[in-house]
């Protein structure tokens, strides 16, 4: 896996896009791995009694999505110093996300991406992350 | 929204949301290893030793955004879970009605990454309550929580801000379940495809003239296979009718009307009454018909009161 | 009596479980307990048993309950469609296999947890639309939301009051009947708890012009019984409660719960039909009849049975039925095991259990005489009915 130094990025660069298919296996299996056993992430029937019209992603999920759409661009070499997210439309199994990113600020080592993951109901996470570039 | 409310709410900011919380293992191999594989995460430094000790890192890492996951209670919470100001504000909120939960932000900041074998407390503090916002989903109140993680030497190794919204279900949702579509053969198709042309069509038989509703292959007076149509007038009236409460499906808005409706031509069918209060509807009342999309699919022919 | 069914075959034997509205145990085990219960009643053994009729709503296989119970071989099995149409049914059927001698004794039984397992009263919301005639039937309905027996029975109700001029107090005479005999009922599951008219009055509506309480309970329960050849009976432990006539009937353009095309919408014709056939088969007519066990799944068609039967003539029984004529110590005493709205839901098969109680004498609401006893079942739909007497 190849890692971007911090000369080798500029302020407007875009990330590769990632496209994300949203299974069902991707929700519980990302609900799981990150311990939270909330109904709404594997559940159907509840989660629709709880007014949602499916099982949806839960946030901790996104989160790891996040961190790894950056490193799979930034590489092995990067160091994460922040993640802020918020959510928007929700991720339901048979979506594709769709994650954009670009390059908005590069101050004293430090990178940040102003990105967003975009789903065919809207903006399901819009977010920055700072990280760290060897130089 | 009272003010006591917000009142209350507010007099929980700043306290611990609950007791610290330590981690039920040491950051390990295994857990890391799930979540790669559930976010498809192939960076080498987070499992495999031989890259990891090549990278900036030096050893295997956890991947910083799973900072929130090594504190998570799971399936079986420790048994002080129901204490703190958490538990306090999450029961005043839906003793008012905000029974919905949603996360909406997350903020995480990094220290440092995690190795093999660091053990996690979490510390959190209700840092801010919002007063009652309306939103797309229902209106509510944000709250922030901010949550300090430590290292087995109490060192900090990262925060976290998250915030929820803790909010009403709107009274009327969106009907999310649609009205079962009738089944159509070759009986009846005729009928539900004049409906979605938006005519209304009585069977005739060919041979005796009689019409007949609901359609059947064969006509019950001269025994006739052979049929065509009659395009109804849709004008009719209520020949009998009711106003359904219980039990309740989700299909429909209660309470409705359901009306056998006798047509000008003389056939009758059923049908629901709409465009006016249930208890106004009367039997002799004159009708006509209102071919009505119900949803995306399904139109069915309803039936309105007669203008006077 | 007149025919080759009349007089020829009698219920021998009566049994059931308790009625509830959590069993707590399958439907098979409620119907291997009442199939038992009513064979010890008749003083039979299972291995007596050669005949099985069921509703074909009923869950448990007739194959099921002989292999359970210790019942042999069968040379008569039968099973009967219509929901609570089906009640009195399965003793038509067991008269005639006895009747013709493909049987001598059979077993009639109904079974069901119409409560814990299912809410019986929550009619066909969910059916699949599968384009047969079964699911295209449905497709006229469900799609207005005319989706329970309640809503069924409410649309004849409203146009039944419409044209007749009977009112919701009418209809809640019935409950009040029912309710009044229930009390008296230690099997009934309202024993004790009678209500008053301003109680139906005051009881939420279910579906206008329904109330709460003019709708049958759900329960869960067996009921079973043994009919045999009058000639065996009268050797065995227990009165015998001649079948002196038995009926079935469906009615001109007759649909299940929805006849709503017909001319006429105030009637139960294909009552009408049974009721023909059992005033000629006995030979009797409403005045030999001193008290009837009326289905009574909704109070409204109470009222249009006794017009059927001719106790009282069309849009008339508001006022047959209006002082406590159809209470004990009232002209004709109506379920005087506190009916469906009382006793329990099983469905009609314990109004037959309590038909041969009059007949036997052991009623805890007995009506005084030796006159007939009349059992109908299920209405709205098609329907079937018995005359019992006792054998002298």
């Amino acid at each position: 896996m190849k890692s971007l130094t911090y000369a080798d990025v500029a302020e407007g660069d875009e990330l590769p896009a990632l496209d994300v298919p949203i299974t069902r296996t991707a929700i519980v299996a990302g609900a799981i791995a990150s311990r939270d056993y909330q109904d709404v992430h594997h559940d159907p029937e509840l989660a629709k009694e709880r007014g949602s019209k499916d099982v949806f992603m839960n946030i901790l999920t996104t989160n790891g999505y996040v961190g790894r759409f950056v490193t799979d661009w930034a590489g092995p070499n990067a160091v994460l110093k922040k993640v802020a997210i918020r959510l928007g439309a929700p991720n339901y199994p048979g979506d594709t996300m769709r994650m954009t990113g670009r390059v908005t600020r590069k101050t004293d080592g430090e990178v940040e991406v102003a990105l967003k993951g975009a789903n065919s109901l809207g903006d399901h996470v819009t977010g920055t992350v700072t990280l760290v570039l060897p130089s | 929204m009272s003010d006591a409310l917000l009142d209350k709410l507010r007099g929980l900011v700043g306290k611990p949301a609950g007791p610290p919380f330590r981690a039920w293992d040491a950051v390990n191999q295994a857990m890391i290893r799930h979540w790669c594989d559930a976010v498809g995460d192939t960076n080498p430094i987070y499992t495999d030793p031989v890259e990891a000790a090549a990278s900036v890192h030096g050893q295997i890492v956890a991947p910083p955004t799973m900072l929130q996951a090594w504190t998570m209670k799971g399936l079986v919470p420790p048994p002080s879970d129901g204490d703190g100001a958490q538990a306090e504000l999450m029961a005043l909120l839906d003793g008012a009605g905000f029974t919905s939960v949603v996360a909406t932000n997350c903020e995480q900041e990094y220290t440092r990454y995690l190795h093999i074998g660091d053990e996690l407390t979490a510390e959190s503090v209700i840092e801010d309550v919002s007063p009652e916002k309306h939103t797309g989903l229902g209106d509510g109140h944000f709250i922030t929580t901010r949550t300090d993680f430590r290292d087995q030497n109490g060192d900090t190794v990262g925060t976290m801000r998250f915030r929820i919204l803790k909010f009403k279900p709107p009274e009327k949702q969106e009907k999310k379940v649609p009205r079962p579509a009738p089944p159509r053969n070759q009986d009846n198709a005729f009928f539900w495809e004049g409906v979605d042309r938006g005519e209304l069509l009585i069977q005739r038989c060919s041979a005796c003239g009689r019409l007949r509703h609901p359609p059947r292959p064969m006509c019950p007076n001269c025994q006739s296979l052979d049929w065509d149509t009659v395009k109804s007038t849709g004008r009719g009236e209520v020949f009998s009718f009711i106003i359904p409460h219980y039990p309740q499906v989700p299909f429909l808005d209660y309470p409705y009307v359901v009306a056998v409706v006798a047509l000008e031509e003389g056939t009758r069918l059923i049908s629901n009454v709409i465009d006016i209060d249930p208890h106004a509807v009367e039997i002799g009342m004159p009708v006509e018909v209102r071919f009505t999309k119900v949803d995306d699919e399904l139109t069915l022919p309803l039936f309105a009161p007669v203008k006077a | 009596m007149t025919g080759t069914l009349a007089g020829k075959a009698a219920i021998a034997g009566i049994g059931a479980t308790e009625f509830s509205k959590d069993s707590g145990r399958t439907e098979l085990r409620l119907a291997t307990e009442a199939v038992k219960a009513a064979l010890d009643d008749a003083g039979l053994a299972p291995s007596d048993v050669d005949g099985m009729v069921t509703f074909t709503m009923d869950s448990n296989d007739e194959i099921e309950i002989a292999r359970s119970v210790g019942i042999g071989e069968l040379t008569f099995f039968s099973r009967i469609h219509h929901g609570g149409g089906a009640a009195c049914g399965t003793v038509h059927q067991a008269a005639m296999a006895i009747a013709t001698g493909v049987a001598e004794v059979v077993v009639c039984y109904r079974a069901l947890n119409g409560r814990s397992w299912s809410r019986f009263g929550a009619g066909v919301q969910r059916r699949q639309p599968i384009p047969n005639a079964d699911g295209v039937h449905y497709g006229w309905l469900v799609p207005f939301g005319l989706l329970t027996p309640a809503q069924w029975v409410a649309m004849f109700a409203q146009r039944y009051m419409h044209v007749y001029g009977a009112s919701s107090v009418d209809l809640g005479a019935v409950a009040v009947a029912d309710r009044r005999h229930a009390a008296n009922n230690p099997s009934a599951w309202f024993y004790e708890q009678p209500i008053t008219i301003e109680d139906h009055q005051a009881s939420r509506w279910i579906v206008e012009p329904l109330h709460l309480l003019d709708c049958c309970q759900e329960s869960d329960g067996a009921v079973a019984m043994v009919v045999t050849s009058v000639e065996r009976a009268r050797d065995l432990r227990q009165p015998a409660a001649v079948i002196a006539a038995a009926a079935q009937g469906a009615g001109p353009d007759q649909e299940s719960m929805t006849s709503y095309y017909r001319d006429d919408m105030t009637g139960l014709p294909e009552m009408g039909v049974v009721a023909r056939q059992l005033w000629a088969q006995s030979g009797l007519g409403p005045e030999d009849v001193r008290t009837a066990v009326l289905y009574d799944h909704f109070t409204p068609f109470v009222l249009v049975q006794l017009e059927e039967f001719g106790f009282c003539d069309r849009g008339e029984a508001k006022d047959f039925i209006a002082g406590g004529a159809i209470e004990i110590g009232g002209r004709l005493p109506v379920n005087t095991n506190g009916g469906q709205l009382g006793e329990a839901y099983v469905h009609g098969m314990n109004g037959i259990s309590e038909g041969v109680r009059q007949v036997r004498g052991t009623s805890v609401n007995q009506v005084g005489g030796d006159g007939a006893v009349l059992v109908t079942a299920g209405t709205g739909v098609p329907t079937s009915g018995l005359i019992l007497t006792s054998d002298n």
